[in-house]
């Protein structure tokens, strides 16, 4: 659990974190978000301690982090940037087992927890593990750079723009492992993008900053359909608010059971957000959907009408 | 910035102004001789006169110190200022020491300058250094602030400080000197001309062809690989043996020793640095802006003359530097084969035992060096501002 | 490469008296055509010698103070010491070496001293750019691993700055290698004797002696420091 009270930063004269307070719960994905030079950065980087805080606590687990000596404390927390910070002379083997040797594990489970990572990661060893980052693509460093940061089994991953650099589909691919893997280790992660369908499709809670200080948090859901401002709305896509919220809502939840009607031809899968179910119904010129499992078996049925939220017929 | 208002203490000016003091008090400062073959006497600054016109450094530079512990933008420049001061007032303090010092029945009596002196004017140039960075003066305004410290210096020469030792070697070949000075800068700026139009042509003819610039590349690094003055002996014997055999080249005055091995060993450490900048100058040029040229219809021609060159003049001009500085160094060592120039004057102090004598040689062609730089620089810097950015 | 130079070198050093008859051509009518005064060999090991040392030393001056002055806590002095070695560039090595004698009087020590001087300027030059050219993520990324700064100097910036580092080191040994053989006129006695001796006594057989000796050494360390540097680390 991360914990910030009242944090404020100062550069000089200039206030770059003004006067904030988060709370991260236990396996909670929170993404910070907001325009460049909002502070999230730097919020992120007072966590692990990379930058002092100047005002106010941070807690972590209920402990300060200032009680912590500063090396132990990084070595207890994963991080990833956007530019990997691979080091250039190091194999990925050994990129990946910094923390552990830091931590002077002893060398067989060293090698073992780098093999399990770069399985885990999709990176063959034998075909990566002697390998240098610039051999690599940008994905490939990237797994890389988070495989690095959970190698010590840290409870607490702080990502600062990790997908930032990558082409769409590969950010996409990356985004998705991102989130199976969040199913499967329940890190505590702290999130900085400026990508709101990143923040949207990866956040537990949501938290928009705006020149130092933190304008709203909340579920995404919460802050799509109830922004407290102007800035919020069009930082959250402004008329395309509807779309995203669309995303996020999954087919399941606005079908009817399977009717007396005939079924209709074009299917969609129940998991399937609402946002690719309008897509199918404008493509195919339909109004009418039928929805089906895992199994690809009719179970329901959705209509545009149900869709978009209105009452039944 | 208010925060800076009550900034720490300016470390690096402190621990400056602390060595100079030091060296002011427990270091020689002067040492007087009757006559030129004689060790001087050593003196400290305490020692001369009762040490009340030590008083005149040693004030202003606990003023600076003072300002140095709580710097703030206002009392740098009253630092720079004190400084400028310091420089300026320390003839005046070798004037008061002639005056007490040396015997004006003897017309050979000299005054050397000891070892606290020379190192007060470098720590005290190392301070200007640094309060120009942390005050983010332009060069220019650099070289201004000297402008004061040159005519204190340039009066108290001409007036009160004849028996500077210096001075008196100054005096015994004033001629001379001039004579050398030109002398060095005909052949530095010949040598540099010549591998300027070399340098550029040879840069062309390898961007044409990829074989001749290994092979270029090669030879120039193997060149600047042997030792200056092995090369220039190795000239020795090929040109004395050509200016025998070969009538118009002696009659031309070529021969084993002077200008000839000592030109053509210039050009030859020239041209690599020479021939780097201006090709990798050339090819640095931004890919899309070549482009965008080709792209709005420009001729070949028009792309070089009007795109490529002008944006790669900088860079040529820092190979001229670069050069030219070098040029001026070599030239020095050049004398001991006769070549003349103001290393003439150091080899000559250095066979006499006559430190101040090596001194009037290795002084100028410092002076020349750093002038070279700052002139190609601020032309370099003129270029970017006005052609490329 | 560098066993054919040294090769070269020693056989240039021992065998001199078998290249009379060559040396003879060059200089058919002096009485003696190979330098005496020293044999070879003590020429060259007290140039290597003196080189050697100053080398050293300004690697240990150079090197230390350049990493000092980019730590926190010596930041203060990073400003002064680029422009020292900026400028100090600038300052030619013979200038160097005759500044040196008045303070130091003749011998070895003032060449030492001025050898000293003169190459830590492109060891401070490099090695302040090796570190400083490390990319910032790198040093940000290793910072937030938990490295302590030591961990961080010695795992990350000295072997990614070690290439750019060992051309500084490079640099200035050629250089020193040629000034060293200018201090002869200083009085110490290397290999630059022959050369000196040969200017001054018009016998052009010295010099080149001298001269293909320097060069050879000069080449010589040159092609050993191409043989064993480590090429930059790819990005």
């Amino acid at each position: 659990m991360i914990e910030l009270f009242d944090v404020t930063k100062r550069f000089g004269d200039e206030i770059a974190v003004n006067d904030i307070s988060l709370r991260v719960e236990k396996g909670e994905l929170c993404a910070l978000v907001g325009t460049s030079g909002c502070g999230k950065s730097t919020t992120l980087r007072m966590i692990n301690r990379l930058i002092e805080h100047s005002e106010g606590e941070i807690h972590l687990d209920g402990q300060p982090v200032r009680t912590f000596n500063e090396q132990l404390l990084r070595r207890r927390i994963g991080y990833v940037i956007q530019s990997t910070g691979l080091f250039p002379h190091w194999t990925v083997a050994r990129n990946i087992g910094l923390v552990p040797r830091l931590l002077k594990w002893p060398r067989t489970r060293i090698r073992e927890r780098v093999a399990e990572l770069m399985g885990l990661l999709g990176l063959p060893p034998a075909e990566f593990a002697a390998k240098y980052p610039h051999q690599l693509s940008g994905g490939q460093a990237q797994r890389v750079g988070v495989a690095r940061a959970l190698a010590a089994d840290p409870e607490i991953l702080l990502m600062d723009e990790p997908f930032g650099a990558l082409d769409p589909i590969t950010r996409e691919s990356l985004q998705h492992e991102l989130r199976d893997l969040q199913a499967r280790l329940h890190k505590t992660i702290v999130f900085v993008t400026h990508d709101m369908d990143e923040a949207l499709a990866l956040a537990d809670r949501l938290v928009v900053m705006h020149r130092g200080r933190i304008v709203q948090q909340g579920r995404p859901i919460e802050l799509l359909r109830e922004p407290v401002d102007n800035f919020v709305a069009s930082l959250l896509g402004g008329v395309e608010r509807g779309l995203k919220e669309a995303g996020l809502t999954r087919v399941s939840e606005r079908m009817l059971p399977l009717g007396p009607r005939l079924l209709a031809r074009e299917r969609v899968a129940q998991t399937a957000p609402l946002r690719d179910a309008l897509s199918m119904m404008l493509w195919h010129r339909v109004d009418r959907l039928t929805v089906v499992d895992d199994d690809d078996i009719p179970i329901g049925e959705l209509s545009l009408r149900r869709l978009v939220g209105g009452r039944p017929e | 910035m208010a925060a800076e208002r009550h900034a720490s203490p300016n470390w690096v000016l402190l621990s400056l102004m602390l060595a100079g003091l030091l060296a002011w008090l427990s270091l020689d400062a002067v040492s007087v001789a009757p006559n030129r073959i004689v060790a001087g006497a050593p003196h400290r600054a305490y020692e001369v006169m009762g040490g009340w016109p030590m008083l005149l450094v040693t004030l202003p530079m606990l003023g600076v110190m003072a300002l140095a512990w709580r710097p703030d933008s206002r009392r740098l420049r009253l630092a720079v200022a004190l400084v400028v001061a310091l420089l300026a007032a320390l003839p005046l303090w070798l004037a008061a020491a002639v005056w007490a010092l040396v015997d004006p029945s003897l017309p050979q009596a000299r005054l050397g300058i000891g070892a606290s002196v020379w190192l007060l004017l470098f720590l005290w140039l190392l301070v200007l250094l640094e309060l120009r960075t942390r005050l983010g003066l332009a060069r220019w305004q650099g070289w201004a602030l000297l402008l004061p410290v040159l005519a204190a210096w340039w009066l108290a020469l001409a007036h009160w400080l004849e028996p500077l030792a210096l001075n008196r070697e100054y005096q015994g070949r004033s001629d001379q000197f001039v004579a050398a000075i030109g002398y060095h800068l005909a052949l530095v700026g010949a040598a540099v001309g010549a591998s300027l139009l070399l340098g550029v042509a040879l840069a062309l003819a390898m961007r044409r062809h990829a074989g001749l610039q290994r092979a270029g590349f090669a030879v120039l690094n193997f060149l600047q690989t042997i030792p200056s003055l092995a090369l220039f002996g190795l000239l020795l014997a090929p040109l004395a043996w050509l200016s025998a055999r070969v009538e118009w080249l002696s009659a031309l005055g070529v021969s084993g020793i002077g200008w000839a091995p000592a030109w053509l060993a210039l050009v030859a450490y020239s041209l690599l640095p020479m021939v780097r900048n201006t090709f990798v100058a050339l090819e640095g040029v931004d890919a899309g802006v070549l482009e965008s040229a080709r792209g709005m219809g420009m001729s070949r021609q028009q792309v070089f003359w009007q795109v490529r060159l002008p944006l790669a003049l900088p860079v040529i001009l820092e190979g001229v530097r670069i050069t030219t500085v070098q040029a001026i160094g070599l030239t020095a060592v050049a004398a001991l084969i006769g070549a003349g120039g103001l290393g003439t004057f150091i080899f000559q102090g250095l066979g006499q035992a006559a430190m101040d004598l090596v001194l009037l040689g290795a002084l100028p062609i410092i002076a020349l060096a750093l002038l070279a730089d700052a002139l190609f620089g601020a032309l370099a810097d003129g270029l970017r501002h006005g052609g490329a950015r | 490469m560098p066993l054919l130079w040294l090769g070269l070198l020693l056989a240039a050093t021992l065998g001199m008296e078998q290249l009379e008859g060559v040396l003879r051509l060059i200089e058919p009518d002096s009485r003696e055509v190979i330098y005496r005064r020293d044999t070879f060999l003590a020429l060259l090991v007290q140039h290597v010698m003196v080189v050697l040392v100053a080398s050293l030393l300004a690697v240990a001056i150079g090197v230390g103070a350049a990493i000092a002055v980019t730590r926190p806590a010596g930041r203060d002095f990073r400003p002064l010491v680029g422009q020292l070695a900026s400028i100090g560039q600038t300052f030619p090595p013979v200038a160097v070496l005759a500044l040196a004698v008045p303070v130091l009087g003749f011998g070895t020590l003032p060449i030492i001293m001025a050898l000293l001087l003169y190459g830590l300027l492109p060891i401070v030059r490099n090695t302040l750019a090796g570190i400083e050219g490390i990319d910032p993520a790198v040093h940000e990324a290793a910072r937030g691993m938990g490295m302590t700064g030591v961990q961080v100097l010695r795992q990350v910036e000295l072997p990614l700055a070690a290439p750019v580092i060992l051309a500084g080191i490079r640099t200035s040994v050629t250089i020193n290698i040629a000034t060293a053989a200018i201090g002869a006129t200083v009085g110490a006695s290397n290999l630059g004797d022959p050369i000196i001796s040969g200017i001054v006594n018009g016998n052009t057989a010295y010099v080149v002696q001298g001269a293909v000796l320097i060069g050879l050494l000069a080449i010589s360390v040159d092609s050993l420091f191409e043989r064993f540097m480590p090429r930059l680390a790819p990005r």
